[in-house]
């Protein structure tokens, strides 16, 4: 058997690169320049023909028409980039496509190799539809099956399996990237390695700096540029060429001269360039950005109980981490000593490279081999922490051997001989030698001890740091007809994930109506009111898609499932019918027209000056305090919105997403605003709760109470309200758990539901419930009453203002 | 809590070590994939459940994390004799008054 080759790729915004691992080596690929890093730039020519990575960039000035990049930040959003030399058109999808052809070119060309799987990384905060797009993007380019893996966890994986020592500890991954910036804090502990917090900004990243840079260039010219005036876009983009390539300059030397061959045109005049620009500018320029990653990590640390110079080590990922003032502002805030020995521009590839081992995801092409002998079906680690993994096997067919012996092929060690089951399964162990790839032998025997011949004769497993499943970046969930949302799959769920509930129907869908159609929005975001998470998907069941009337009130077995490549997948069941949908609408990230920005900024501005007066009018400063973090969001957005209007789509996706965080720090606001009756609330929870299961909770109930309490102390004392409203959920859930468990509770309920029969929706129903219900209370039997309760709950209506914040949803 | 508590799930005492957990689940995972039949279920103080790779990365990944394996902890070395009668899922929040009365809450 020939040694496996992992492949992983870092598709970047605005580079990318491509590494292999072999079970013992990890090397970078590099391309037909020699380089380890390719441009993700195309360009497509009069002729059709398509050009990447560096050849392309070098259009990007004197052919930008024609020559596309930075399309990974539009990816998922179905917009189509323009190449009007050929007449034709490509989705983000497309393009990145063509990076990820060459990139497997590459790997061809230097390996001799054909590869079909590869683990893509993609930025932490990805949403669903960007997900789906890369995905996409890797089937267009010739990939059989994919991977997705989010950035921090890649150049984490790749930090850490390089580590000769391992001696735990926290360290701090800061990943500034072309456009976003991620700060990730792990641990290692026994081989593996852990995530521990997380925490981001999606609107930093070294293109903030080329753009400071530009605008301090294009202040000194004769006239002005402007970002809000499409006829100023080319002036910007050479300008902002120069000022890249200025930039890397001098991170060696202390000047560079900012020159361009060709003069600008602006508003019909020849503007020479010809500036220079100092190191020391440079810095001044781009200290407050850097400030700005730094106080995203400082707030990390402290939510995870840290401070500075607690760090045992510190990487820096990303090409604006190569300047040294970067270097030396990040390692003196932080107290903490950098890393030495990764490549920031590859890391996030090699990990992911590694990351395609411990996802057994070989990336050669499979070949068809004619199996010799008998077939044997094996599960183990590709890559394993524990010294001793096990390997579960079973015989394909009947009459399978006898025993199984595992030989590692140094000699040095050999398993006991493991009985095969008469289904042909087994189980056994091996011994693996620390941080190398060792390869076991298969010995089979049959029941006469004669060698039988096996297909595998080998497997190989590789000892050394590994991460559990790719974790959920955003909280899953369907929206529900009452504007709540049912989680389905929580932040940080191992994937693939899967998850059913049972939901009920609050309207009748009519048998080949196509008028009534059963909503059911899939949602993705941390806050348990719907309308402030962002919708990912919908079922919808149509009247005319049903075999019969599906009534009020009937049940709706709903499954969401999400693969490890992110890939979205729901299914409902109506039992009553005995159907089953499973047709999910996967929604594109919205369009982002800079008019519907305008009017967005406009009513968040109204809204954030009435929560303003009021937060003076009643002296909370805390609350004043969050909206100056919206104050400033929304400057940063407001100028994204001014390059929008000067054609920029990207910046017009930027301050979508922008526009979308502050509607939800807003909330967040609002909630604080409302501090004094919330504490109050909390306090009766917290005494209504330990009196409760205080009486009729179970130990572990009351051991949980004192930590839910214990939180709710703390996010009181912080002031936190959200954390505050998530543990009075919690303390209610633990109360109601206990009360359930006595007999008067459903009286209670009962008693409750029936004085609100006169609002319910089907009254003739609600009332034959209403005399069972009391039938089943004189006999005593709970069972029954619980039914009815539950009966009688399903009738009653649900506000229609709510249901519009639950995007219509269908269900309850 | 109980029914899918990560020790029950891996059928692990609460005293386990991460590396043997991490272990046990690998092989859980081999075996339920090769539909070995001793792997298909699992014991809880409910009675037994069925186990699916879905549950074991689950169980495996809430280990993990010291803070959930202390609640899994607690839950698993307090497990109640009798089986408990579960919450209603989907039951609105308690927001009547009558009931928020019953159960001493402010109305």
């Amino acid at each position: 058997m020939d040694t496996p080759l992992y492949v992983g790729i870092d598709l970047g915004t605005t580079n990318s690169a491509a590494a292999v691992f072999d079970g013992e080596r990890v090397s970078v690929i590099r391309n037909a320049q020699g380089a380890t890093v390719t441009p993700s730039v195309v360009r497509i020519d009069k002729q059709g023909r398509i050009t990447v990575g560096t050849r392309a960039r070098r259009f990007l000035e004197q052919d930008s028409a024609n020559t596309a990049a930075e399309f990974k930040r539009l990816m998922g959003t179905g917009k189509a980039i323009e190449f009007p030399a050929h007449g034709s058109s490509k989705k983000p999808e497309e393009l990145s496509a063509e990076v990820l052809k060459a990139l497997r070119q590459d790997i061809t060309d230097q390996l001799g190799v054909q590869i079909d799987r590869a683990v893509i990384s993609v930025p932490a905060l990805f949403e669903l539809p960007q997900s789906a797009a890369t995905s996409e993007a890797a089937r267009l380019a010739g990939f059989s099956r994919v991977e997705l893996l989010q950035e921090p966890i890649a150049s984490a994986l790749a930090a850490g399996w390089r580590a000769e020592d391992d001696g735990g500890g926290t360290w701090l991954v800061f990943d500034l990237g072309g456009g976003t910036f991620d700060a990730s804090l792990l641990e290692t502990r026994d081989g593996l390695l852990r995530v521990v917090g997380h925490d981001g900004d999606n609107f930093l990243g070294g293109r903030d700096f080329d753009w400071s840079i530009t605008e301090h260039l294009a202040s000194q010219l004769a006239v002005v540029p402007r970002r809000n005036n499409p006829e100023h876009a080319a002036a910007l983009r050479a300008l902002r060429l120069a000022a890249e390539d200025a930039k890397i300059e001098l991170s060696r030397g202390e000047r560079a001269q900012v020159m361009l061959a060709q003069p600008l045109s602006i508003d019909g005049q020849d503007v020479d360039v010809d500036l220079e620009l100092t190191r020391a500018t440079v810095e001044r320029l781009c200290l407050p950005l850097v400030d700005r990653a730094l106080d995203v990590c400082l707030r990390l640390l402290a939510t995870n109980g840290l401070g500075p110079g607690r760090l045992a080590k510190l990487v820096l990922v990303g090409g604006p981490t190569v300047m040294p003032m970067v270097r030396q502002r990040v390692a003196a805030r932080l107290e903490a000593t950098i890393a030495e020995g990764h490549d920031p521009m590859t890391l996030v590839a090699q990990g992911a490279a590694l990351y395609a081992a411990t996802a057994s995801l070989d990336g050669r092409a499979a070949s068809i081999a004619v199996p010799a002998g008998r077939q044997v079906w094996l599960q183990y680690p590709a890559v394993s922490a524990d010294l001793t993994p096990h390997v579960v096997g079973k015989f394909v067919g009947d009459n399978p051997p006898a025993k199984i012996k595992l030989v590692r092929n140094d000699g040095g060690w050999s398993s006991t001989e493991a009985t095969v089951g008469p289904d042909g399964t087994f189980l056994t162990s091996v011994t693996l030698l620390p941080r190398r790839a060792c390869t076991f032998e298969i010995e089979a025997r049959a029941e006469g001890g004669e060698l039988v011949v096996v297909t595998p004769s080998q497997l190989t497993i590789v000892q050394g740091l590994t991460i559990g499943d790719p974790p959920l970046s955003r909280t899953l969930g369907v929206a529900l007809a009452n504007g709540h949302v049912q989680v389905y799959l929580e932040r940080g769920a191992p994937l693939p994930a899967r998850r059913t509930f049972t939901h009920h129907t609050i309207e009748t869908v009519a048998k080949g109506s196509s008028e009534s159609v059963l909503r059911i929005p899939i949602v993705q975001g941390e806050l348990s009111q719907a309308e402030l998470c962002r919708l990912v998907g919908t079922l919808d069941i149509g009247g005319d898609a049903v075999k019969d009337t599906v009534p009020t009130g009937s049940a709706v077995e709903v499954t969401i499932e999400l693969d490890r490549g992110g890939r979205l997948a729901a299914r409902a069941l109506i039992p009553a019918i005995g159907q089953v949908f499973e047709h999910v609408a996967h929604l594109l990230v919205p369009e982002a027209s800079p008019e519907s920005l305008d009017a967005a900024i406009r009513d968040l501005r109204r809204q954030l000056m009435e929560l303003r007066s009021d937060a003076f009018r009643h002296g909370l400063g805390h609350v004043i305090e969050k909206l100056d973090k919206i104050e400033a969001r929304l400057s940063e957005a407001e100028r994204d919105i001014d390059a929008a209007h000067g054609g920029d789509a990207d910046a017009a996706q930027r301050a979508r997403r922008a526009l979308l965080d502050v509607d939800g720090i807003m909330a967040e606001a609002d909630l604080a605003r409302k501090w004094p009756e919330l504490e109050s609330n909390a306090r009766n929870v917290a005494i209504s709760a330990s009196s409760t299961v205080g009486e009729h909770g179970t130990d572990a109930e009351r051991a949980l109470l004192q930590e839910v309490l214990a939180a709710m102390d703390k996010a009181r004392r912080d002031k936190d309200a959200a954390e505050l409203e998530r543990q009075m959920r919690l303390a209610s859930r633990l109360s109601r758990a206990a009360f359930h468990r006595t007999t008067e509770a459903w009286e209670y309920y009962f008693e409750d539901a029936a004085s609100e029969i006169s609002k319910m929706k089907d009254l003739p129903k609600a009332q034959k419930l209403v005399t069972d219900g009391k039938a089943a209370q004189a006999r005593g039997d709970t069972a029954e009453l619980r039914r009815v309760v539950n009966a009688l709950w399903q009738l009653l209506p649900e506000d229609s203002e709510a249901r519009k914040k639950g995007f219509d949803s269908g269900v309850r | 809590m109980l029914e899918d508590n990560p020790f029950f799930v891996l059928g692990l005492p609460t005293d386990t070590s991460r590396i043997e957990l991490e272990r046990e689940a690998q092989k859980l995972l081999g075996m339920l994939e090769l539909g070995f039949v001793e792997a298909k279920t699992y014991q809880t103080p409910l009675g037994p459940r069925s186990r699916t790779p879905e549950l074991v990365r689950a169980a495996v990944a809430a280990l993990r994390d010291p803070y959930r394996r202390l609640i899994a902890e607690l839950w698993a070395r307090h497990a109640p004799p009798a089986a408990p009668v579960e919450a209603t899922a989907g039951a609105p929040e308690p927001s009547h008054n009558g009931l928020r009365r019953a159960l001493g809450w402010g109305v």
